[in-house]
């Protein structure tokens, strides 16, 4: 009818751009995940060889199996410091106040910035002779002067969560705010009150009542901290070692520096499937809270 | 009742808040100040210097020429958003305003592409990009930033034409408008803050995504972000001159948000939960 035909130009654009973008790739990647094929030495996919480029990979890779590890810790690490970072700053800001409201202003100032930037600024600002923040730590705590942060495995580690957590938790933290927004007032304020009753307000009421918020910042950090590319490149390069090669990263130097397309492809693939998964969640969340909001909609008509 | 408690807890918050404040200022802070030091006093972490502009000269010098890199950056942000937001805003009314089969799984295929890894599809995008000569153009990298940005577009635009009340649109096609009118005059109006949202939203990715540009571009189209990693040479780190580079990155993005923050944070906040 009439209506399906302006629905179908409505769409075709949007729907063409995107699922194009993205099947055309994915379709491309599976045929090439099952192949042999060092760029290096053809310029066209090699030979067919099955599940072997995934086999190695599962079965007999100790280095893509460090990189899951690393991935495993860097996300974990991650999200857990950007969600209670983020939570303690929502609490805080959600206070009134003018000390309150121009910090809350500032919030959205790290996450437009680039990560690129964010990386390269840290790796200068850690500099053990003239980085600024490795003379204030070292200020701070004396044991810490002889450190030398990115050439060394654990702290490199830190310092690209670090980083990640400063462009991210300031945004997450408006995301929650926006989420305590919708919390009753009184409930709010039953943990704002002094003294140990304050906690226990805000673990058995407030907090219960944010799930759903908590629950997208939760499942988005993740997929965020599964795809994190431009720091680790601008920050360790994956190093020192292979301690912050994270599979984004190790992805792409499998593929752009060593060739191994079909390899590569194959790892991709494996990351792929997690995303999914995720993804999964995340739809399901997002159906459910928008469930949730139309029935409280019209139970706000009946009324 | 706020401003009177000022017991432990209001002093914690209150610490609390100037802890984000300083560490939220501080770098971007001290990035500025490089940005206009000698490299001397960058190695000497002076606090007190003589300020220079010569950084922001010699960055759009030969070989660095930041000016045409940030001419690459206006051209392929400003492109993909005004492809971006036109397109973006004729889906979201599609999904907003219409029901028909399929639709739920179209919009969570658009919004699941997404969480596809940059990893997997930038290898066929090369390649395809090298079949079709689309290698270091601007044609190429506002392509795939639409890929990027698009998905985010039609959602967040979804949600604010949602917001619009139907019948306003129903009383102008009443009278004789169409569709597409009461889209373009009723419509886009009502949810012009929530477009200009978007659009920075789309502006601020475009703006800052590096992996794409890394790979698929050379030197042509070479944009800002992939810019600042050439001043990590052989002969050590240029830090003056990649804090000079980082204030141009910054500027645009931090002056953008500035001005529209209220409506930005408002609605990126609403869409996120949405």
């Amino acid at each position: 009818m009439h209506d399906r035909r302006l629905v179908l130009l409505l769409l075709v654009p949007s729907l063409a751009i995107t699922l194009l973008m993205a099947m055309y790739p994915l379709g491309y990647s599976l045929l090439v995940s099952f192949r042999d094929w060092r760029l290096a030495k053809s310029p066209e996919p090699g030979p067919f060889v099955g599940w072997e480029n995934y086999k190695l990979l599962l079965t007999d890779d100790p280095e893509f199996l460090a990189s899951a590890l690393v991935t495993l810790k860097f996300v974990v690490a991650n999200v857990c410091v950007t969600l209670l970072v983020a939570m303690v700053i929502a609490v805080v800001l959600q206070r009134a106040g003018r000390l309150y409201s121009i910090t809350r202003t500032l919030l959205i100032i790290p996450f437009v910035m680039s990560p690129a930037l964010i990386g390269v600024s840290l790796r200068f600002m850690l500099n053990p002779e003239y980085g600024v923040l490795h003379s204030m730590a070292a200020g701070v705590v004396p044991t810490l002067k002889n450190t030398v942060w990115l050439s060394d495995g654990d702290w490199a580690m830190v310092a690209l969560v670090m980083a990640d957590v400063w462009h991210w938790a300031p945004y997450m933290a408006l995301v929650l705010l926006g989420g305590l927004a919708s919390v009753p007032k009184d409930s709010i304020e039953a943990a704002q009150v002094d003294g140990a009753s304050a906690w226990r307000a805000f673990f058995t009421i407030v907090l219960p009542q944010m799930k759903p918020v908590i629950a997208v910042v939760l499942v988005l950090k993740t997929v965020f901290a599964l795809k994190t590319f431009d720091m680790v490149y601008t920050l360790t390069r994956g190093g020192p070692g292979a301690s912050t090669q994270t599979l984004a990263y190790q992805i792409y130097t499998t593929g752009f520096q060593f060739y191994d397309m079909g390899y590569a492809a194959a790892a991709a693939y494996l990351l792929t499937a997690v995303l999914m998964v995720l993804a999964g969640f995340y739809v399901r969340l997002m159906f459910a809270s928008e469930r949730s909001g139309e029935r409280a909609a019209k139970g706000a008509g009946h009324d | 009742m706020t401003s009177r408690r000022a017991g432990p807890a209001g002093f914690a918050a209150a610490l609390i808040a100037w802890c984000v404040i300083f560490a939220v200022v501080f770098p971007i802070a001290w990035i500025a100040l490089t940005s206009i030091k000698e490299p001397r006093d960058v190695y000497a972490l002076a606090l007190v210097f003589t300020p220079t502009l010569d950084n922001f000269r010699t960055v759009f010098e030969h070989p660095w020429n930041l000016g045409d890199k940030l001419l690459n950056s206006i051209v392929v942000a400003s492109v993909t958003v005004a492809v971006a937001i036109p397109v973006g805003t004729m889906a979201a009314y599609g999904f907003s305003r219409f029901s028909f089969p399929g639709k739920r799984l179209l919009f969570v295929l658009i919004i699941a592409t997404q969480f596809v890894p940059a990893a997997i599809v930038v290898l066929p995008y090369y390649l395809m990009f090298r079949e079709l000569d689309l290698l270091d153009s601007y044609a190429g990298l506002v392509l795939v930033n639409l890929s990027i940005v698009l998905p985010y577009a039609v959602w967040m635009i979804k949600g604010f034409i949602d917001a619009v009340p139907i019948e306003m649109e129903e009383s102008a096609v009443i009278d004789g408008a169409s569709r597409l009118r009461a889209l373009r005059e009723i419509v886009v109006p009502a949810a012009l803050p929530g477009l200009i949202t978007a659009a920075l939203f789309c502006f601020t990715l475009t703006w800052n995504e590096f992996l794409f540009a890394l790979i698929l571009t050379k030197q042509k189209a070479l944009t800002l972000p992939v810019g600042l990693i050439s001043f990590h040479t052989e002969r050590g780190d240029l830090w003056e001159l990649m804090a000079a580079a980082g204030v141009m990155i910054t500027l645009p993005m931090f002056l953008l948000s500035l001005v529209f923050q209220k409506h930005f944070i408002n609605s990126l906040t609403s869409g996120a939960v949405r």
